[in-house]
């Protein structure tokens, strides 16, 4: 059992970059998909996560399998969708998520015609679905490098989230323009998806935001306890998932969001706060009595 | 006096709809004032204009307060409390002014936190998650995080819907002690009862224009005095047990 967790690491160094990067994204995807969750949107992190694509398949058409030229081609598309889709709702009144459904699906349609016009449908497979194999040290610097940013800047913005997820209005009030807060959220968002995309492809690489921060509400109420799960489900998804495709000989992306997958469900059966077992156990438990205002 | 907010020739849109016009006031440090009108009147509308959310389309806001002592308390349903934060972190947010998003509350701060909730009858309640209060329990912590906020001039719109009694004295004691403290207050009422226990003065809106009044005369001199006050929706006086 231990031989079957340690020697793929021991003796590969492909297999001990990827461990890296995989922990690395860990740390800071899950708790951007907390604060998207708790933000009500869920579904922007997807769409974003298909905006992304255009700007990958622009990247490997000038460059080849670039990571940083794919990556960087990423990160401008999925920006420059935010920022068309944020001021397209500022403009039009319109709400934004519809904004951003319409713009990542205009982007959506444009990388998959890009990538069919240039390479073979196995370049499509890789961009979509990543490969933990071509994690090479360029790649790594690179996530590691995004997942150290994000954590430093998600730090610092960290008050100004949460106090303008209750009340935007409060801050407003002190002066602090919600809507840069919101464009920089957004924007480590795509950043963080544009570095996953190597290991876990541009569409799986939600997967790890979304999927610890969603199960994680099947056990805890509290933020902090929200953060720590969704990392701890994050990382143990990672390497339970690389471990499972190599030794499977399956591909790790869907792998490791499987795993993550597998976790949700069995959260949302028998977590502790909401899940269906909760919920059954609640109902035969006597009527608690009316609380008493102090 | 000095007054603390001053509104010249004020006049408020919404969209393309004039709301507000040539509305005039002066607001005096201490004084409680209460925004009175049938629904739709433009009492909203004030307030966001006094906050500064609404820029006015002729006329002024001139206020003394700086922005970080202004204190807005929204209609709950504007808030979203499923968001997983305690009394005690509400409360404290309240120290934006001085700690921004950086500083780290101090010894000082939490003392004076706690002190808060326990005069606003939270101290039991200071670590549960808001979104496990009833109505009055949560509107005396966002009151909690105005007091933390030392705010000069505070506004609430309807602070007291789908509140329980017990918490409407609590409110009314601390706004009164607030006042007394100086703070200049200014609050949407709908309850005829509630208006004549806090409001020092009253601007009565009504089709887009303001008039200024008193509470007893507000109640006495006009027959049609009822009709002013817009009847708050079923749900919201369900529990206003006043």
């Amino acid at each position: 059992m231990i031989d079957w967790l340690i020697s793929p690491l021991v003796d590969f160094g492909f297999m001990r970059r990827a461990l890296v990067a995989g922990l690395a994204l860990s740390l800071v995807a899950p708790p951007l998909g907390v604060f998207l969750t708790l933000r009500g949107m869920s579904l922007v992190g997807d769409a974003m996560a298909h905006a992304v694509l255009p700007g990958v398949a622009v990247g490997f058409l000038l460059a080849g399998f670039s990571l940083p030229a794919m990556s960087a081609g990423g990160l401008i598309a999925g920006l420059l969708v935010a920022g068309l889709a944020g001021g397209v709702s500022r403009l039009t009144g319109h709400r934004e998520d519809s904004a951003i459904a319409s713009f990542y699906l205009i982007s959506l349609a444009a990388g998959v015609m890009l990538i069919s016009l240039r390479g073979s449908s196995v370049d499509l497979t890789h961009v979509l679905f990543g490969s933990i194999l071509a994690v090479d040290s360029t790649a790594l610097w690179l996530i590691v490098g995004v997942s150290s940013a994000t954590l430093l800047i998600l730090a610092a913005i960290f008050r100004i989230l949460v106090v303008e997820c209750l009340d935007p209005l409060f801050l407003r009030g002190q002066g602090v323009r919600g809507g840069a807060v919101h464009g920089l959220f957004l924007g480590l968002m795509v950043l963080n998806l544009t570095a996953g995309f190597q290991t876990l492809g541009t569409l799986m690489a939600v997967g790890l935001m979304m999927l610890p921060a969603t199960a994680a509400r099947f056990w805890s109420k509290r933020l902090e306890g929200l953060m720590g799960l969704a990392i701890a489900i994050g990382m143990l998804s990672s390497v339970g998932g690389l471990l499972l495709s190599y030794h499977a000989g399956l591909p790790s992306g869907p792998c490791i969001i499987l795993l993550a997958g597998g976790i949700y469900l069995l959260s949302a059966l028998f977590g502790r706060y909401h899940s269906v077992f909760a919920r059954w156990r609640r109902r035969v438990q006597p009527m608690l009595p009316p609380d008493a205002h102090g | 006096m000095k007054p603390v907010l001053t509104l010249e020739s004020l006049s408020l849109a919404q969209g393309d709809r004039l709301v507000l016009e040539n509305v005039d006031g002066e607001f005096t440090s201490g004084s409680i004032t209460a925004l009175v009108g049938p629904n739709g009147a433009g009492k909203s509308t004030l307030v966001q204009g006094i906050m500064g959310v609404l820029k006015p389309i002729r006329g002024r806001v001139h206020c003394a307060v700086p922005n970080a002592r202004r204190a807005w308390l929204p209609q709950q349903l504007a808030l979203d409390l499923s968001f997983p934060m305690s009394v005690e972190e509400l409360v404290m947010s309240g120290c934006w002014p001085t700690h921004g998003s950086f500083r780290r509350y101090g010894g000082t701060e939490y003392r004076r936190g706690q002190a808060i909730m326990h005069r606003l009858g939270l101290q039991a309640f200071e670590h549960r998650p808001l979104g496990e209060l009833s109505g009055g329990q949560r509107q005396r912590a966002l009151l909690g995080r105005t007091l933390m906020q030392e705010a000069q001039l505070l506004l609430l719109d309807e602070p007291f819907a789908n509140v329980d009694a017990a918490t409407v004295d609590i409110l009314i004691d601390v706004l009164r002690d607030m006042a007394r403290e100086g703070v200049s207050i200014i609050i949407v009422l709908h309850d005829h009862e509630q208006l004549m226990r806090l409001a020092d003065r009253v601007l009565l809106l009504d089709r887009g224009h303001g008039t200024w009044t008193t509470p007893a005369a507000l109640g006495t001199a006009s027959p049609t005095a009822g009709a002013l006050f817009s009847t708050a929706p079923a749900s919201m006086t369900g529990e206003q047990a006043s």
